[in-house]
């Protein structure tokens, strides 16, 4: 099941051993930033915008660390149960907006995610501005790659149904396809949920394995490097936005001599790809439309 | 035959003896993982500032002999992921065998398992929180915990008559927090009566509604926990509210800056601080250092950079004694620091945290400089 | 959850509490407000959600800290001469992330992409540029005193905020309700492609939005700049979620409606502060917005319907 080249405790050359501790926190970002760029993924292929993807990574994290520490439980039920939270509140934000334009879903997930910064902040069950450290590290690199393609294949197959189909119709015309008979604001509740459940994994996921979780990294910049990730990847494939992540994960890392140029670059680099790419970096469909 | 075992023994022997030799010559790699880039940069470049100034005056002699250390600092642009990400560099590509920082307290709760999990040793210059040395036996600090220097400050204040306080922190920076709370338990157990407690953003520009409420119950004196801007805003905005000298403001460690005094001018004169360092201190290595940082980054030294200062000089005396550029021996090594540099004597306790606490003094704001408070 | 001590005292409170807390909600208000008008003024009118539009407030502060600190002038000139400047970088800006995707037509979210990875580039090489301390105008550019009537305090800064707030107010909505300029705009704003076939020129329009809407950010910047005496590269930024806000809860593109939203917030905050709890005041902001999202999302004071999906 997992990968060997990804096990840390087989016998690997010792200089490989040290390039996979060296980047082993890089390599499972990957994998949690490939996922949350599915979690964006889904929303924007309905033709909706959510900026409160951080806020329902931050909901999983703070769940899930919480069922850990306190009531104790295994991963393996932590883990799938982290996407509760998230997906309450999604419904609570996306029942009153997504009746209106894209433009106010997306204010609205930017208030969320303020509003939680503010709870986590203030509650003492979350730890406050110190947060909560000591958090075990029960997410293995395996898992978070299995999360990722499973979420993957789940997509992919999502996207080549009937399903899909009205997915793409919705984002090219919504007026147009709820005339043909789409249910629209269901599909757009839909992808809602299923967005938040994939940003609730993938903040337990996280959360488990960086062995702290603070309240200052669910905001607003969050949101909006998990906005990058899709839209550089493209929203064609399900496989174009992780593709993105990838790029956008890796970049500070090497970009790193640069220091304090290295922000200027990573917007600079969004810039571009978005005004000469306008439909991602892997811009192809998944199938072709008669036009 | 013959010749390819010749060459092979060529082989394993060239590099064998070169490295021998280059042992001897090769700068000893010392990593640092620092705020460099982002709105809370000014700390990170603060502390490298102190960093190079110190090891510059390193390099000069050299440690072990003569080797030179290579100080590589990386940027964690205050985010968690970046941090991890630089130290498992810095530990596994680099191969450092000790790290300085990082810049918040939160960063160490990140990264400070990892690198104690390696067995680096790792010295905060700037994590005043509490817990931070619990990470782990390679996690040290030199910064002095705020529940050394505040009791040291309430005490100045009570002697001025102060009898009630206020308390405002800023409720999202874990180093504020744990600030208030300190400030708060040393409020109780030196008998001062806490009147409000309020709370604010770091990044709030507007306190007025929390003044005017604490402007009506006449405390004797407010005691703020917040890095230096807000703590500027605050006292500004308390003058405009009619906040005069009968209030006492007393800072935390972040109203240790000489950015307090340019950010707020005479908003901040009569603003009392306990200090693990200050820049007039009379001392002669003071001096040196005031003298060559000016010279060289052309501003005042802060209290960050003179942490880090000291912190680059306790950590190549520690390579010096430990004989070895060894993680291990160097950590044994720090615990045995006793040492005297520009925030004075330094000792680590067992549990790796500044020993000494007789450096503290108390600062007052006059026209925009701390002068020692008579 | 709240404080400890917030409780007990709200007995204690004397009428001169409420009447300054008042004074105080008012002027943070105005601030919010200020810094919002423009927001709504470019999202009404190009329907583009700019993220840049935090960073002409900084442009401006920033080269009011220029104009005063090294050429010695006085704020009288240095607010007017900042504000167009920072008009003018909101049309370079402008003009090299949108007309592109304007003339293609893009989809709303490309543009709002390409003014996050603008934004972000801008922030970052305003800070390596200008490093990221915190900054202040030269003392005595105004009098820090505040003026005491009747035990109210109030400082000229503040006054000045009210006055300015007040009048481009009035000035805008002058030129968007009284003038053939305006009537061209607002046809821009309800349909685009019309006012294209009807003879407007939509590119130029676009660049006098922009001009505009950099003019009201830069003047908010160099006079909140000034009051709260801190400038520095991130400091619009901090103000772009209360400025959704606003523009959200008074209707968007609707002037009237962010003036009435924002000095409403800014209330708010100061008497949630004040009465309840200082923790609590963050959240103020986005429970309005919830609020109002869920029970009258054309903005508390929109009539027309809702741009629906």
């Amino acid at each position: 099941m997992m990968p060997a080249w990804l096990a840390s405790d087989w016998t690997i050359p010792a200089g490989l051993d040290d390039f996979l501790w060296t980047y082993g926190h890089l390599i499972n970002s990957l994998g949690i930033n490939g996922l949350l760029a599915l979690s964006m993924y889904v929303v924007l292929a309905v033709g909706q915008l959510s900026l409160g993807q951080a806020a329902f990574m931050g909901l999983g994290a703070y769940s899930s660390v919480l069922m850990t520490l306190t009531l104790k439980l295994p991963f393996y039920v932590v883990l799938p149960a982290s996407c509760l939270v998230p997906v309450l509140f999604a419904l609570a934000v996306g029942v009153p907006t997504l009746r209106l334009s894209g433009v106010y879903l997306a204010i609205a997930t930017i208030g969320l995610g303020e509003v939680l910064r503010a709870l986590y902040l203030n509650v003492d069950v979350f730890g406050g501005a110190l947060g909560i450290n000591g958090i075990p590290e029960r997410a293995q690199t395996w898992m978070i790659f299995g999360m990722l393609i499973l979420a993957l294949l789940g997509l992919w197959l999502v996207g080549r149904s009937r399903i899909g189909r009205a997915m793409e119709a919705m984002r090219e015309d919504a007026t147009a396809a709820a005339v043909m008979g789409v249910n629209v604001p269901g599909y757009q509740l839909g992808a809602l949920v299923a967005s938040a459940v994939l940003a609730g994994i993938a903040g337990c996921l996280s959360a488990h394995q960086s062995s702290f979780i603070g309240p200052n990294e669910y905001g607003f910049e969050p949101a909006v490097t998990i906005l990058s990730f899709a839209l550089l990847g493209g929203i064609g494939t399900p496989v174009a936005p992780v593709v993105g992540a990838w790029i956008l994960t890796l970049l500070p890392e090497l970009l790193r001599g640069f220091s304090d140029l290295r922000l200027v670059f990573n917007g600079l680099i969004i810039v571009v790809a978005v005004l000469f790419l306008p439909h991602g970096l892997l811009g192809w469909r998944m199938r072709r439309r008669a036009a | 035959m013959l010749r390819r075992t010749l060459l092979a023994t060529l082989l394993i022997a060239t590099p064998v003896l070169a490295q021998t030799s280059a042992v001897m010559a090769q700068p000893i790699p010392v990593g640092s993982v620092e705020i460099l880039s982002g709105p809370a940069a000014a700390y990170g470049i603060a502390i490298k500032s102190g960093m190079e100034l110190a090891l510059d005056e390193v390099n000069a002699k050299g440690v072990l002999g003569g080797r030179k250390i290579a100080l590589i600092v990386e940027d964690s642009a205050g985010q968690k992921d970046q941090g991890l990400n630089a130290a498992r560099k810095l530990i596994g590509r680099d191969k450092v065998i000790a790290i300085i920082g990082p810049t918040l307290s939160t960063e160490m709760f990140a990264i400070g398992p990892v690198v104690n999990e390696r067995k680096i040793p790792i010295i905060g210059t700037s994590t005043t929180a509490t817990g931070v040395t619990a990470i782990g036996d390679y996690v040290f600090r030199t910064s002095l915990p705020e529940s050394d220097v505040l009791p040291v400050t309430l005490k100045a204040a009570m002697a001025r008559g102060v009898k009630t306080i206020a308390l405002m922190y800023a409720n999202d920076e874990a180093f504020a927090k744990s600030g208030f709370e300190v400030m708060k338990a040393t409020a109780d157990k030196v008998g001062l009566k806490i009147v409000a407690i309020e709370t604010f953003g770091s990044k709030d520009s507007d306190f007025s509604a929390q003044l005017t409420k604490i402007k009506a119950l006449k405390p004797d004196a407010i005691g703020l926990s917040a890095l230096v801007e807000p703590t500027a805003g605050v006292l500004l905005q308390a003058r405009q509210l009619g906040f005069g000298k009968e209030t006492q403001f007393i800072g935390g460690n972040g109203a240790n800056s000489p950015k307090l005094g340019e950010i707020a001018g005479p908003a901040a004169d009569g603003l009392i601080v306990g200090s693990p360092w200050f820049i007039a201190k009379k001392d002669q290595v003071n001096a040196d250092f005031v003298a060559a940082f000016r010279a060289r980054f052309n501003k005042d030294p802060d209290q960050f950079a003179a942490q880090s200062y000291d912190a680059l000089k306790i950590l190549a005396a520690a390579i010096d004694r430990a004989g070895a550029a060894d993680s291990e021996k160097v950590r044994d090594a720090l615990l045995k620091t006793d040492y005297s540099g520009v925030m004075g004597a330094f000792q680590f306790t067992p549990g790796r945290d500044p020993a000494s606490t007789s450096g503290v003094v108390v600062l007052t704001m006059q026209g925009g400089k701390f002068v020692v408070l008579e | 959850m709240h404080d400890l001590r917030a409780g007990p005292y709200l007995c204690l409170v004397p009428r001169t509490m409420l009447a300054q807390q008042l004074v105080n909600g008012v002027l943070l208000g105005a601030t919010y407000a200020l810094f919002a008008l423009g927001f709504t003024l470019t999202f009404g009118v190009l329907r583009v959600v700019n993220l840049t539009y935090g960073f002409y407030f900084t442009a401006g502060a920033f080269l009011a800290l220029w104009l005063t600190r090294h050429l010695g002038a006085p704020i009288w000139v240095a607010l007017p001469v900042a504000s167009v400047g920072a008009g003018l970088i909101a049309v370079v800006i402008d003009f090299l992330l949108l007309t592109r995707l304007r003339r293609k037509n893009a989809p709303e979210l490309a543009s709002l992409m390409v003014t996050i990875g603008g934004v972000l580039a801008l922030y970052a090489g305003m800070t390596a540029w200008v490093g990221p301390d915190v900054q202040r105008l030269p003392p005595g550019l105004i009098s820090a005193e505040a003026y005491d009537i009747a035990g109210l305090r109030i400082t000229q800064a503040q006054i000045l905020i009210l006055v300015a707030t007040a009048v481009l107010v009035a000035a805008l909505l002058f030129l968007l309700r009284g003038t053939r300029l305006g009537l061209a705009l607002r046809a821009m704003a309800e349909r685009p492609d019309a006012a294209g076939l009807m003879g407007i020129n939509t590119g130029r329009a676009a660049a006098l939005v922009s001009f505009l809407s950099g003019l009201l950010a830069g003047a908010g910047g160099v006079l909140i700049g000034l009051n709260f005496n801190a400038i520095q590269p991130f400091m619009g930024e901090s103000m772009m979620l209360r400025g959704f806000v606003v523009i959200i809860v008074g209707g968007l593109g609707d002037i009237r409606g962010a003036l009435i939203a924002g000095l409403l917030l800014g209330v708010l905050e100061v008497l949630t502060a004040g009465y309840l709890a200082s923790s609590l005041k963050e959240a103020v902001a986005f429970m309005i917005l919830v609020a109002v999202l869920w029970t009258r999302p054309q903005g508390l004071f929109g009539t027309s319907t809702v741009r629906r999906a």
